[in-house]
C-alpha cells in the first residue's frame, strides 16, 4: 500500500519529493487522480505506506504540510487518512 | 565588434546556456501541465533553477522564487501589490523607467530621494527624511546609466525601522552585487535573467516575500477548479506557460557563476573599467563619470565625449566597433539626478567576458573620433 501526499503546487510537491528522496525514501511526483483532487488539478507524492511516519516527519520539519494525506489500497481505491 | 553594452543585454554568454536552451526545446515540455516524462524533466529544470537562485539570493524558499519575462514585468507585480493610486511612495533618484513609470500610471505620490552621484550618504539621508508616512519604497541596487552601488542596506534598514515595505530592482547588481533578499528583509526584488545571471533574453526573476497580487490571470496547473488564481507561490504570480528553454539557459548562465563567483566578476567588470578609463584622454575632452571610491561602481562607465552629441558618438562608435549605449538609458530620473538630462551620456559596460585588450582598444575608439 501507499500513501499520497496531495499539495497545491507542483513546487511544493517537486519539494517534498526531493526532502523524502535524500532522506531515504522513496518517493514519487505524479499527478493526482481526477476522483481525488477537490480543486483541480494537482500533484501529490506517493510514498510506500511504511514511510508514512517518516515522511511526515521530515516534512514537518521542512514546512511542508500536505494538504490532504490518502491511502491507496492495492486495488487502487483511495481512502482519506487520519 | 568590441561588445560594450552588457547593462542593456549580456550579449556574450557561457557555451552551456544556449546549449541549455537547445536541449530544452528538444526534450523538454511544460511543467505543471503533464506527468510525463518531458514535463517532469521541464518541472526538474524550473525547480533545480529555482533552488539555484534561492541559494544565490539568500531566499528561504525555492517557492519565493518567481519566474518573469523580465526584471520590468517583476517590478510591475511588486509595484501594484504594495501600491494603489496617491499612495506614498519614495524613491531613489536613480530609479529606470520600469520604476518610475508604473508608479506614475497608478496615480502614486512619487517622492523623489534624490541625492548627488556617488555620495552614499546623502542617499541614505534623503530615505530617512522622506520615508515617514510612505506606503512603500523602491530602491535600485545598481544604477543602470553610472553604475553607482546605492546603500541598499542602509536604507532597507531605514525601511524596516519606518515599517515600509521595500522594493529592491537589482536588475544591475544580479550577478556581480550580492544581495542577501532574507538579511535585507525587503518585500520584493527584481531582476532580469539576460543580464549578469547570463540568461537568454525574456527571462526575468522576481523575489517575494509574499504571495502578492497577479498581473497576469489564467492557467497555472494547479487548482484549475478555482476562479481565482491559487493563493500559493510561484503559482499565484505564474499563469500562462512558462518559457522553459529561458529558464534552462538562465540555470546553465547560473551556475557557470556558481563556478565562477560574483566577486570575481566584480572585480574582473572593475578592472576594465578602470583600464579603459586610464586609457581614456586625460586632457579634459572626456568627461567621466567616475566614483572616487571603485567599491560604489560596478563594471559601468558613462562618459560625455569633446561637444559631440552622445548619440553621434555612439553611432560612431559602432562604425569602429565598438556597441555602447548613449542617450537617457531608459532612465530619465538618473540622468536628472546627476545633471546630464540635457546631454545624456554615453555608457560603457562591461561583462565577465570582455578582455583587457579591449577596454584599451575602445579607449583608442574614443580617441580616434575626438580627432
Amino acid at each position: 500500500m501507499h500513501y499520497l501526499l496531495t499539495f497545491r503546487s507542483l513546487t511544493y510537491a517537486q519539494r517534498a519529493a526531493r526532502i523524502l528522496e535524500r532522506a531515504g525514501v522513496t518517493a514519487a511526483v505524479s499527478r493526482v487522480p481526477k476522483a481525488a483532487s477537490t480543486r483541480g488539478c494537482a500533484y501529490c507524492v506517493t510514498v510506500p505506506a511504511r514511510y508514512r511516519e517518516k515522511a511526515m516527519a521530515l516534512l514537518a520539519g521542512a514546512d511542508l504540510k500536505p494538504e490532504r494525506v490518502l491511502l491507496r489500497h492495492p486495488d487502487g481505491t483511495l481512502e482519506a487518512a487520519v | 565588434m568590441i561588445y560594450l553594452d552588457s547593462a542593456a543585454t549580456t550579449l556574450q554568454k557561457p557555451a552551456s546556456v544556449a546549449y541549455a536552451v537547445a536541449e530544452a526545446m528538444r526534450t523538454m515540455s511544460s511543467p505543471g501541465r503533464g506527468g510525463y516524462e518531458s514535463a517532469m524533466l521541464a518541472a526538474d529544470t524550473v525547480l533545480d533553477c529555482r533552488t539555484a537562485l534561492a541559494d544565490m539570493f539568500c531566499v528561504k524558499r525555492p517557492e519565493q522564487v518567481v519566474f518573469t519575462s523580465s526584471a520590468t514585468h517583476g517590478l510591475n507585480i511588486a509595484i501594484r501589490s504594495l501600491i494603489g493610486p496617491g499612495d506614498r511612495v519614495v524613491i531613489s533618484g536613480y530609479e529606470h523607467n520600469a520604476v518610475w513609470r508604473p508608479l506614475w500610471g497608478l496615480g502614486a505620490d512619487i517622492r523623489v530621494a534624490a541625492s548627488p552621484l556617488f555620495r552614499p550618504e546623502e542617499a541614505i539621508r534623503a530615505f530617512r527624511e522622506r520615508l515617514p508616512g510612505a506606503k512603500a519604497a523602491v530602491c535600485t541596487q545598481v544604477s543602470n546609466v553610472f553604475g553607482y552601488i546605492l546603500p541598499v542596506e542602509e536604507i532597507a534598514a531605514l525601511c524596516r525601522r519606518e515599517g515600509v515595505p521595500l522594493i529592491v530592482d537589482a536588475s544591475q547588481g544580479a550577478g556581480a552585487v550580492g544581495l542577501d533578499f532574507d538579511g535585507l528583509g525587503c518585500a520584493w526584488a527584481a531582476m532580469p535573467g539576460h543580464k549578469g545571471l547570463l540568461g537568454p533574453q525574456g527571462t526575468g526573476v522576481l523575489l517575494c516575500r509574499e504571495p502578492g497580487e497577479p498581473l497576469l490571470r489564467g492557467g497555472t496547473g494547479s487548482m484549475s477548479a478555482e476562479p481565482d488564481m491559487p493563493d500559493v507561490l510561484p503559482d499565484r504570480l505564474e499563469a500562462g506557460t512558462h518559457n522553459v528553454p529561458g529558464i534552462a539557459g538562465l540555470l546553465a548562465g547560473v551556475r557557470w557563476l556558481e563556478r565562477e563567483t560574483c566577486p570575481a566578476v566584480l572585480a574582473h567588470e572593475r578592472e576594465l573599467l578602470e583600464a579603459f578609463s586610464n586609457a581614456l584622454p586625460r586632457d579634459g575632452r572626456v568627461r567621466q563619470f567616475r566614483a572616487p571610491d571603485k567599491d560604489i561602481q560596478t563594471g559601468v562607465l558613462s562618459v560625455q565625449i569633446g561637444d559631440m552629441d552622445c548619440e553621434e558618438a555612439a553611432a560612431r562608435l559602432g562604425e569602429k566597433g565598438v556597441a555602447v549605449r548613449a542617450g537617457l538609458h531608459c532612465a530619465p530620473l538618473a540622468h536628472k539626478t546627476a545633471g546630464t538630462l540635457e546631454r545624456g551620456t554615453v555608457r560603457f559596460s562591461f561583462s565577465p567576458f570582455n578582455t583587457y585588450r579591449e577596454a584599451v582598444a575602445a579607449a583608442e575608439a574614443v580617441k580616434d573620433i575626438l580627432g
